[in-house]
């Protein structure tokens, strides 16, 4: 036994150090990536993934386009754009881009697209990312004219990202399943073949148009896999089956960076982890949350460099205010909770749990984390009933009738606005388990405010009191990995979107 | 589908009068073993808290995954090594001998009271009854258990109590099967028929002359039901919707070291043996009773 | 024909209450809209999802439409893919059903000789070496079969791909695993079987009348064992479809099994409604079928 359990995994180790990625991309202009998630539909109104984002920025264009670096806004499909008033743009189109199937892209797409995907009834997955518009006119072969339903400070953001141009007379045809299994779309690669869940092949889009911004595409392939399995992804990278793919799990991606065979790259996130308690008393009255003196002692109880450090690893940090550090209006300058068991017992004896107490405690991904998150509880008393649920059932049960504790984790959909992450969470809505009326007050000035100092002063005010009253226990910030051949240029973006079109080999 | 049932019930629970030839030389002997195996597991579970080096649940994140001692960098400190978590991996593996013992004892015990409830009024009553029960074995031997198992955990998530549960309102199908056909074959039995005439309560007739006589296929139905529910929350934790952590589950240490497989395959062995080891010896002692009860043995 | 007949109502009805109890157990719940409408939803998102796939109205009533639908060969859309789930089953099936057959050959293949020649020798060593495997096929769980064997055919000795459906070696491993799983009961069911009937009166009357050795075994002994070994293959098919999850999880087989599983995670109750019914068809038409074949092999039965 010993033996055969020593020598496995010896001569695993050794074996894949051994062999070469004989079958790499580069020689066939291929490059062979995996998703660890099955996409359920390439058309980027009907899924809510990450995958999908990828897709849809890969296969399609956007009116506008965001530079991940400098966070300007370009001109993509449209090429200049003017408010009228706050609640109508005018766009400017792109003459001479064309779609996949040859046909032109014109006024008559935006408009249909724009149009189609606002009503309701056509069912469009996320609605936030389309119901701020009203509809779109044409004014002229290349010009539209935009209506929205009330002022959007955000609407910029969302032109240049989830809401991709469609050819109108195509997607009339075939409607969202067919624009599935077959997409169509400007973008710098055309879809070649999909086997929906399983695997897409995408080629080179030849007509790209020259100006865009996003570039143009230079790896002549891309064939994508789903492969749900770390150790599958790892054996394929190995026997150089594929040459691209990330969510690569911390330990993972360590052990593949001390092989010194591929780029390891890593590169933070957004999102955010954080303890979510029940101080408003949502679960009942007597609920230990409602004290601050527990939720203070909660946040004392956890040793989050050490999950930093331990679990998460890379780029991630300990985060003290519930936003992300980048995000404007975001502030360092809160309360601070040192890991500090003795003065977690400390308070929850002053609070008349001398002996602790039982509590559920929910999460739904990273049980890791939520696992050494319920350990470092149970080791000042704080006994929990851990609950793994599907994110829809964990959210549904917080919005019914409230958890006591659970553990969440938020990307701000990679807004670097603080209002992406506590305007969420903390206006009364049925997510806020703080239910606090100040804060509340304070947010509705800073979210509608123009003045960005006035903004600052009074998110700042938000923040600070969520730490000092510790509603939330913000934890860490998250990161991703990349593991790549050598082959390739690439480097990730903060934004967490792979642009395989602006990757190339080496 | 009587027919099938009966085919289902003879392979499943196995041998037929062939077998008791080699019960003889192995049967006893396997019999011998797997008690013997099987009351040690349950001690090391009884005593877990005497015997486990650490507490299975005290974790030290910076010295996670250390491997078994007999690893250049393994240390005696932590004989088997430490989990994702920085957890000792002995003392986690003694504590889960509670859990898989518990899981599997608790199932057995709540699908044996609802299968034999079923499987004796089948037997005994005959008629409409029989007909019902019949309908409702064949139902449930329809089910695709893993399928359906899963798909309830997910909805009620996955506490220690409704896997223990799950598992024991589906795997009650054997144990309804075995114990009507021997209820059916008692019940025409003499001594039955005279308890019968001189007007004993159905009750008591079922309780002092049918149970005891079918006790023993049920012991044996019991050790097999207890092995099934075993796999059956190791394959549920393994595809992540078993016990909940930081529950010791063997099932789930698996499920855990999975996705290390190519790093740290010790990490999914370890566990994985010691599960293989309990359901063997389970089974050895289910056909070694099975051998020894055999009727056509004891002439 | 009153038999069939008889039988054919009995496997209707147990389809249908499978059928009823899954949607019920399914649908206990609540409502599938926050899982359908994904992590970014808001409030109104949501229900407007309820209205839309008619969540709000009684149970029996969506049951009720369920049925009708599925009695037509329509099982819905799938909330994840947005495909027809006929379609999304159809293209997994084949994969699912590819390795239901390898795995049933391979189990028989392997349980019918093994369960002869422990027969022929009863106590001999291959007697124990065939009841070694059997013991220890049902002790190894599945899944950690199914990883130790990626372990020293993948990842060691890079014989067999650890994942995928591109060609017949990536059935290898899932098809050895599920017929392992398969095999105890059939070989031991042989084995008992082949005691038997070497010890019938029949078979002693060929061997006395000196019929060659191979002769007594395959014409007069195999022949009458084999019966009950066919019908229980059949059954265990049934069963093995079932349990397939388990291995098309671990060797990322993209066939039914694990679009089950995906589906749980992702409460995609269409597509496992119609896998759950679809599975206990399996079953069904497999008993089925054995039953008839019983009754075709033994006429006595046909009463019972």
């Amino acid at each position: 036994m010993k033996t055969v359990l020593k020598g496995a995994s010896l001569f695993a180790l050794t074996m894949l150090a051994a062999s070469g990625s004989a079958l790499a991309g580069k020689a066939d202009d291929t490059l062979n990536i995996s998703f660890t998630k099955e996409l359920e539909n390439v058309d980027g109104y009907f899924n809510s993934s990450r995958e999908g984002v990828i897709m849809q920025r890969t296969v399609w264009d956007s009116l506008l386009y965001r530079d991940p670096e400098t966070g300007e806004y370009k001109g993509n499909l449209a090429t200049d754009w003017k408010w009228v008033d706050d609640v109508t743009l005018d766009l400017d189109l792109r003459k001479g881009v064309k779609f996949h199937n040859g046909a032109d892209f014109t006024a008559d797409d935006v408009v249909y697209t724009v149009n189609w995907v606002v009503d309701p009834a056509h069912g469009v997955k996320t609605q936030r990312n389309v119901n701020w518009m009203k509809s779109t006119e044409k004014l002229d072969d290349y010009k539209v004219r935009l209506h929205l339903k009330a002022p959007f400070p955000a609407a910029f953001e969302y032109l240049s990202g989830p809401v991709p141009i469609y050819p109108h007379e195509y997607y009339a045809k075939v409607g969202p399943s067919g624009m599935g299994q077959n997409p169509v779309g400007t973008g710098p690669y055309k879809v070649v073949s999909v086997e929906p869940g399983k695997h897409f092949v995408l080629e080179k889009f030849d007509g790209y148009f020259k100006d865009s911004p996003k570039g143009q595409p230079k790896i002549g392939h891309l064939d994508i896999r789903t492969i749900p399995d770390i150790n599958t992804e790892a054996a394929e990278l190995f026997s150089g089956g594929l040459d691209w793919i990330w969510q690569v799990p911390a330990d993972q991606a360590e052990k593949l960076k001390e092989m010194d065979q591929f780029t390891v790259a890593n590169e933070s996130t957004m999102r955010i982890g954080y303890i979510d308690m029940d101080a408003a008393g949502r679960t009942g009255e007597k609920n230990p949350m409602t004290d601050v003196r527990v939720r203070r002692a909660v946040a004392h109880a956890i040793d989050r460099q050490a999950i930093v450090d331990g679990l998460l690893k890379g780029k991630s940090k300990v985060v003290d205010a519930a936003c992300f550090p980048t995000q404007f209006g975001c502030t360092d300058d809160v309360t601070k909770y040192d890991y500090d068991p003795e003065k977690a017992k400390e308070l929850l004896a002053e609070a008349g749990y001398p002996d602790g107490f039982t509590i559920d405690f929910y999460a739904y991904r990273d049980r890791e984390y939520a696992e050494a998150l319920a350990n470092y509880l149970n080791a000042v008393g704080i006994k929990t009933n851990f609950k793994l649920l599907q994110y829809s059932a964990l959210r549904e049960l917080r919005m019914k009738q409230g958890t006591p504790m659970s553990f969440q984790t938020w990307g701000s959909y990679s807004i670097n606005d603080a209002s992406a992450i506590v305007s969420q969470f903390f206006k009364l809505g049925s997510l806020d388990t703080a239910r606090d009326e100040e804060i509340k007050k304070w947010l509705d000035v800073a979210d509608s405010s123009i003045d960005p100092e006035k903004r600052k002063e009074y998110y700042a005010k938000a923040f600070k009191k969520i730490a000092d009253q510790a509603y939330w226990v913000p934890l860490f910030s998250y990161n991703a990995n990349y593991v790549f051949t050598k082959d390739l240029d690439y480097t990730p973006t903060t934004d967490a979107i792979p642009r395989f079109f602006q990757m190339s080999w080496k | 589908m009587a027919k099938t049932i009966e085919t289902v019930e003879a392979a499943l629970s196995g041998p037929t009068p062939g077998q008791v030839l080699r019960g003889r030389i192995f049967g006893h002997r396997g019999l011998m073993f797997g008690g013997v195996v099987l009351a040690a597991i349950c001690i090391v579970a009884l005593l877990a808290p005497v015997l486990a080096p650490h507490d299975p649940y005290s974790q030290n994140l910076l010295a996670r995954m250390q491997p078994p001692v007999w690893f250049d960098k393994g240390t005696w400190d932590h004989p088997l090594g430490t989990d994702h978590l920085g957890r000792d991996y002995l003392s986690r593996l003694i504590y889960g001998a509670r859990i898989s013992l518990l899981i599997g004892g608790v199932a057995a015990l709540i699908s044996g009271l609802i299968g034999t409830l079923m499987g004796v009024a089948a037997g005994y009553f005959g008629g409409k009854v029989d007909t019902v029960v019949t309908f409702i074995i064949n139902v449930r031997l329809a089910m695709p258990v893993v399928l359906v198992a899963l798909a309830v955990v997910a909805v009620f998530g996955g506490s220690l109590q409704v896997v223990i549960l799950v598992l024991g309102l589906l795997l009650w199908d054997r144990f309804a099967v075995v114990m009507r056909s021997s209820t059916q074959q008692l019940r025409s039995m003499e001594y039955v028929n005279a308890a019968r005439a001189i007007g004993c309560s159905t009750s008591r007739i079922v309780f002092s002359e049918i149970m005891p006589n079918i006790v023993n296929s049920l012991i044996v139905v019991v050790t097999l039901e207890m092995a099934h529910a075993i796999l059956l929350e190791a394959a549920l934790s393994f595809l992540g919707l078993g016990v909940q952590p930081p529950t010791p589950s063997w099932g789930l240490m698996v499920a855990e070291g999975k996705k290390m497989l190519l790093f740290e395959p010790w990490l999914i062995a370890i566990p994985g043996v010691a599960l293989f080891v309990l359901v063997l010896v389970i089974n050895l002692l289910g056909d070694g009773l099975r051998d020894v009860s055999a009727p056509e043995n004891r002439n | 024909m009153i038999y069939t007949l008889k039988r054919l109502g009995l496997a209707i009805l147990v389809a249908l209450a499978v059928s009823m109890l899954s949607f019920t157990l399914l649908h206990l719940s609540g409502d599938p809209a926050s899982a359908i409408a994904g992590e970014s939803a808001t409030d109104a998102d949501i229900a407007a999802i309820r209205a839309f796939y008619g969540f709000d109205r009684p149970l029996i009533v969506q049951y009720a439409d369920w049925l009708f639908s599925a009695l037509r060969g329509d099982f819905g859309e799938s909330y994840y893919f947005q495909l027809p789930v006929a379609q999304l089953i159809g293209d997994r099936l084949s994969i699912t059903m590819t390795l239901g057959i390898c795995g049933i050959t391979f189990a028989i293949l392997t349980a019918v000789p093994l369960g002869v020649a422990a027969a022929v020798r009863p106590n001999s060593m291959i007697d124990r070496v065939a009841l070694f495997i059997s013991v220890m096929g049902q002790a190894m769980p599945s899944f950690w079969f199914g990883l130790v064997l990626v372990v020293i055919f993948s990842i060691k000795f890079r014989l067999l791909p650890p994942s995928g459906t591109d060609g017949w070696q990536n059935f290898v491993m899932p098809t050895v695993v599920l017929g392992y799983y398969a095999m105890p009961a059939i070989m031991r069911l042989t084995r008992a079987g082949m005691l038997d009937v070497l010890s019938a009166d029949y078979v002693r009357t060929a061997r006395a009348k000196g019929a060659s050795e191979m002769r007594v075994m395959f014409k007069h002994a195999l022949r009458n064992a084999i019966i009950p070994v066919v019908s229980l293959s059949a059954v265990q098919m049934g069963f093995m479809l079932g349990g397939s999850i388990v291995v098309e999880s671990i060797f990322a087989l993209h066939g039914a099994g694990y679009l089950a599983w995906e589906s749980i995670g992702r409460n995609d109750l269409p597509t496992v409604q119609a896998l759950i019914l679809i599975f206990a068809l399996f079953y069904i038409v497999f008993t089925f079928l054995s039953d008839l074949l019983n009754a075709w092999l033994d006429p006595r039965m046909r009463v019972g």
